[in-house]
């Protein structure tokens, strides 16, 4: 089975056919979306006052340090489960490096429990910067941040016991949570600690509303340091963050617009086989004969809603490297 | 013992185990690697952003390349020629992708053994002041260091090709794999299948929280989880069905209201859009995070 349409721009004329699976759409889509974040990153730092609603959740950050002082316990900080140091890290540790601040101000013990080394390393030296910034790096107790494990129920039982014996009277969990999730929830309820909590798994969403006292849904995270600091550049990205949802918002309306007027208006007497368009006799639209589904799943073939093994065309085939320069399993197995 | 084993097939980034290419390039990464922290060490404080900045753009750069460059298909890794310089670059990134993600776990590797530092501080710490609970603490030490030493042993001793596919049968086992065997499948995976299987129990009181009827979103939600977990129980749901279809007809109108179909027009017209709306946002977040932190645009901690 061959790669069908649509073929990426220039395909035909700059790289061959064998390019047109990867599809234009999607590369186009995600350009134009960084383009409106840069481009309103620009807008933010030329001083224009960009406007971000109110969330509950980071307004309540301050509430939760309070309290925290007020009863003399730590606040503690989890920057979620991830399996490395990633986007969805650094922005947890942006907020905690807030929190921390604030805490820091008022002399509030924090902990912040890390399930990766690298997150444990990087987490260490944000916290570190946060005291020097503030005049006291003298305050910064380097086992406020802590490696538990990499085991997710290790490191679940971990930070169960964390919490139980230190008796937080505040908890944040940011970031990429999974099954224990509610683990971490129920039992800082169960001490009666304030909890402010973000998953940027959607499943465990709804565990979170169930448990915790305010949640930041979906963007609302990547939303919290533009809306805590105001720095130009996280403003202006947070409104170039909302353009590119008006583009997907545009382009699901042009769709169902399209789609709805091809398969109710239009009649097609082609069909798709084998990457080819062929005769076939007349017949209302399928969903897989649309503009948008051929748009959007380029590499799959029309009649078929599973992704084909993509194959070259007989005339597009490669050469073949000499022989005594391949090599197959082991030198030894190599021809020679 | 191979320490140098060559990764099939041979492209750019690899060569012949054993070979000089191979330890002429060995040698110069690592004086490349020694060079990079000694200039890194020696560079004005003010200048080691813009030097990180770098390096963070370069290896940024090779997955969004990854990702923008057109994908050569269908081909035979070893064997196939690029037909022209763009299909050259394919190649070379494809080829490049296992190592390129090698370095991550190298990099992650030798933070490891900071991470193991922090948890031998904090424990021993304890130990030593014999603080509260000091003994769950001689506990998790303890049970590292036997973790370690059972894990190296089991492995070291399937090294041997000759002895290993005997050991894949227990009555050929020795005491090291024994020991290793009762630590990591004997008590591990239990504490941890102990530790998922609480989330039952978790997912209980809140669920009794969330669904007290205090407004009206919380009514809806009631109802709402009411018959979605309805239609998962075969004698109601049957009940129900035969109340709202007695003919069991599935062309019958009243058919739509049969518990099964009300559940999946709940999940799959409201729930999903929600989902999907909800994903597009994360979706753009984590785009615009990279972008930024890929940019060095992004200050971590935020400084106000």
């Amino acid at each position: 089975m061959y790669s069908s349409l649509p073929p990426p721009l220039f395909a035909n004329l700059w790289l061959g056919n064998q390019y047109r699976h990867t599809g234009w759409f999607g590369i186009v889509f995600v350009l134009t979306m960084v383009a409106f974040v840069l481009m309103n990153i620009r807008r933010a730092k030329t001083g224009r006052n960009l406007y971000i609603r109110r969330i509950a959740g980071l307004n309540a950050i301050d509430e939760a340090i309070g309290r925290a002082t007020e009863m003399g316990k730590p606040v503690l900080m989890v920057p979620g489960l991830s399996a490395n140091l990633n986007a969805i890290v650094m922005q947890a540790l942006n907020i905690f490096a807030h929190v921390t601040r604030i805490a820091a101000k008022f002399s509030n013990p924090i902990l912040v429990c890390c399930n990766d080394a690298a997150i444990f390393t990087v987490a260490q030296e944000v916290i570190r910067d946060v005291y020097q910034e503030q005049g006291i790096p003298e305050s910064f107790d380097p086992d406020s941040v802590r490696f538990i494990s990499d085991r997710q129920f290790a490191f679940a039982a971990g930070v169960s016991g964390i919490i139980l014996r230190e008796q937080t009277a505040a908890t944040f969990f940011l970031g990429e949570f999974f099954a224990e999730s509610l683990i971490f929830a129920e039992t800082a309820n169960s001490i009666g600690a304030i909890q402010i909590a973000s998953s940027t798994q959607i499943t465990q969403t709804p565990f979170f509303i169930a448990a915790c006292d305010y949640v930041l849904i979906g963007d609302e995270f990547y939303a919290a340091s533009a809306y805590l600091t105001r720095q130009p550049i996280l403003v202006g990205s947070l409104v170039g963050q909302d353009w590119s949802k008006l583009l997907v918002i545009v382009s699901i309306m042009v769709g169902i617009g399209l789609n709805s007027f091809q398969r109710i208006n239009t009649k097609y007497d082609k069909t798709w086989k084998d990457g080819q368009e062929v005769d076939a006799p007349e017949h209302t639209r399928k969903a897989s004969e649309t503009f948008t589904y051929i748009l959007l799943n380029p590499q799959t073939n029309a009649n078929d809603a599973d992704i084909p093994a993509i194959k070259l065309r007989p005339e597009d085939k490669r050469p073949e490297l000499p022989l005594n320069e391949r090599v197959t399993k082991t030198d030894a197995e190599a021809p020679k | 013992m191979n320490f140098f084993l060559d990764i099939p097939p041979a492209t750019f980034w690899n060569n012949p185990s054993g070979s000089n290419a191979l330890m002429i390039r060995l040698a110069l990464a690592l004086l490349i690697g020694i060079a990079a922290i000694f200039v890194l060490l020696k560079a004005p404080t003010n200048y080691r952003r813009p030097i990180v900045g770098v390096v963070t753009f370069l290896s940024g750069a090779f997955y969004v390349m990854l990702y923008l460059w057109p994908v050569a298909i269908s081909r035979n890794k070893g064997i196939d020629a690029p037909r022209n310089p763009v299909e050259g670059v394919a190649f070379w990134l494809d080829d490049a992708v296992p190592v390129v993600a090698n370095f991550t776990s190298i990099v992650t590797a030798f933070l490891l053994g900071l991470g193991v530092y922090s948890l031998l501080r904090v424990h021993g710490r304890k130990v030593m002041r014999k603080e509260t609970d000091w003994v769950f603490s001689v506990v998790l030490l303890s049970s590292m260091v036997l973790m370690v030493f059972a894990g190296y042993g089991d492995w070291y001793s399937r090294l041997d090709p000759i002895k290993a596919p005997a050991l894949e049968l227990r009555e050929n086992w020795g005491p090291i794999n024994y020991l290793r065997d009762v630590l990591f499948e004997g008590m591990l995976q239990q504490m941890d299948a102990a530790m998922f299987s609480l989330i039952a129990f978790y997912i209980l009181s809140a669920a009794y929280r969330a669904f007290r009827v205090r407004t009206i979103e919380a009514t809806i939600l009631l109802a709402a989880a009411f018959i979605v977990m309805f239609s998962f129980m075969g004698s109601v749901e049957a009940a129900w069905g035969h109340m709202v279809n007695p003919s069991g007809n599935i062309d019958n109108f009243s058919n739509n209201f049969t518990l099964t179909e009300v559940a999946k027009w709940i999940r799959g017209s409201i729930q999903k859009p929600a989902i999907r709306g909800i994903d597009f946002g994360v979706g753009i977040g984590a785009l615009a995070m990279g972008l930024r932190l890929w940019l060095s645009l992004d200050r971590t901690g935020g400084k106000s």
